[in-house]
């Protein structure tokens, strides 16, 4: 940097988001998996504005993180990633009740973070605080599991319809995904 | 979850994606979307940190109630450190030996057999 780029207050140049496409297709690619992934991409995007006020809505969480499943390997926290601990179909559990969901079955950022504090992926306590002081009018009575699949077509055609109905029975009127 | 996060939204559920991926979630592209510029895994805010996950939620909350359209993103003014060089280490192909490039790829066909044997499970009930 010179100078006169010192002097306008610039940030560093690699102070920005990290631009994952480009490292995980180089990284795959140089571990030698020729064909590269191929994210979902759309030139076109839905919109549904709220149809009532926040402190009406019956509000849902959406997570990919799995609940704790003994025998199925280290899950954290600091777990290395574990394939053993994904889960392929949609699930869902009571709101109302405290839950052990861990992420080590997602590629999180293993060198800069542990996952020792659900919190951070899976705010369902903290909704709850909301709930009650009417920042949002509820909590929908379930919240709900997305499997991680690298199949885009199960998530499109099985694991999103499922999703949808899931949320429908419940009458939830917006959702929150928390992704990885 | 952008894909979910779509398939609600067309049907009539609002939207909003928490996430650390920014390119990613764009590029697939959601109605509503609060970006964390954090280390992935931490969508909801910083561990052990309650005011930084009281804060990002809120922040949620108001992405959801007062987007004007879709693609709207708002990037939360939290910063994970003052220091942004952790932003240089995820899967940087740049930064590995030859051994550690050979020892990842051993590592990910173990996995992905792994994965193959969970999926291939008959699904458990619920």
């Amino acid at each position: 940097m010179t100078g006169h780029e010192q002097d306008l207050g610039f940030a560093p140049e690699h102070d920005a988001p990290i631009p994952y496409m480009h490292r995980i297709r180089e990284y795959y690619q140089t571990l030698g998996y020729g064909t590269p992934y191929r994210w979902a991409h759309y030139a076109e995007v839905p919109f549904q504005p709220l149809k009532k006020p926040l402190a009406e809505c019956r509000v849902t969480l959406i997570t990919t993180a799995a609940p704790y499943q003994p025998g199925k390997g280290d899950q954290g926290p600091g777990a290395p990633y574990n394939a053993a601990a994904k889960f392929y179909r949609v699930y869902s559990s009571d709101t109302a009740l405290d839950h052990d969901l861990r992420i080590s079955h997602v590629a999180i950022d293993r060198a800069h973070t542990t996952a020792e504090d659900s919190n951070t992926y899976f705010p369902l306590p903290l909704l709850r605080r909301c709930a009650a002081v009417g920042r949002i009018g509820a909590v929908a009575p379930s919240f709900h599991g997305m499997p991680t699949n690298r199949s885009q077509r199960a998530t499109i055609e099985r694991d999103c319809p499922e999703l949808l109905a899931r949320c429908r029975a419940d009458g939830a009127d917006a959702a929150i995904l928390v992704a990885n | 979850m952008s894909l979910a996060a779509r398939h609600l939204e067309e049907n009539g559920i609002a939207t909003v994606v928490m996430g650390c991926a920014k390119d990613i979630v764009e590029y697939c592209g959601v109605p509503r979307f609060l970006f964390s510029d954090f280390p992935l895994g931490n969508a909801a805010g910083r561990p052990k940190d309650p005011d930084s996950q009281a804060f990002t939620l809120e922040l949620a909350l108001w992405v959801l109630e007062a987007a004007p359209a879709p693609r709207t993103t708002v990037q939360s003014p939290l910063r994970w450190n003052e220091d942004p060089a952790w932003k240089l280490d995820y899967s940087n192909i740049d930064r590995l030996s030859a051994e550690e490039i050979q020892r990842r790829r051993q590592e990910f066909d173990r996995q992905k057999e792994i994965a193959k044997t969970v999926r291939e499970a008959p699904p458990a009930a619920g």
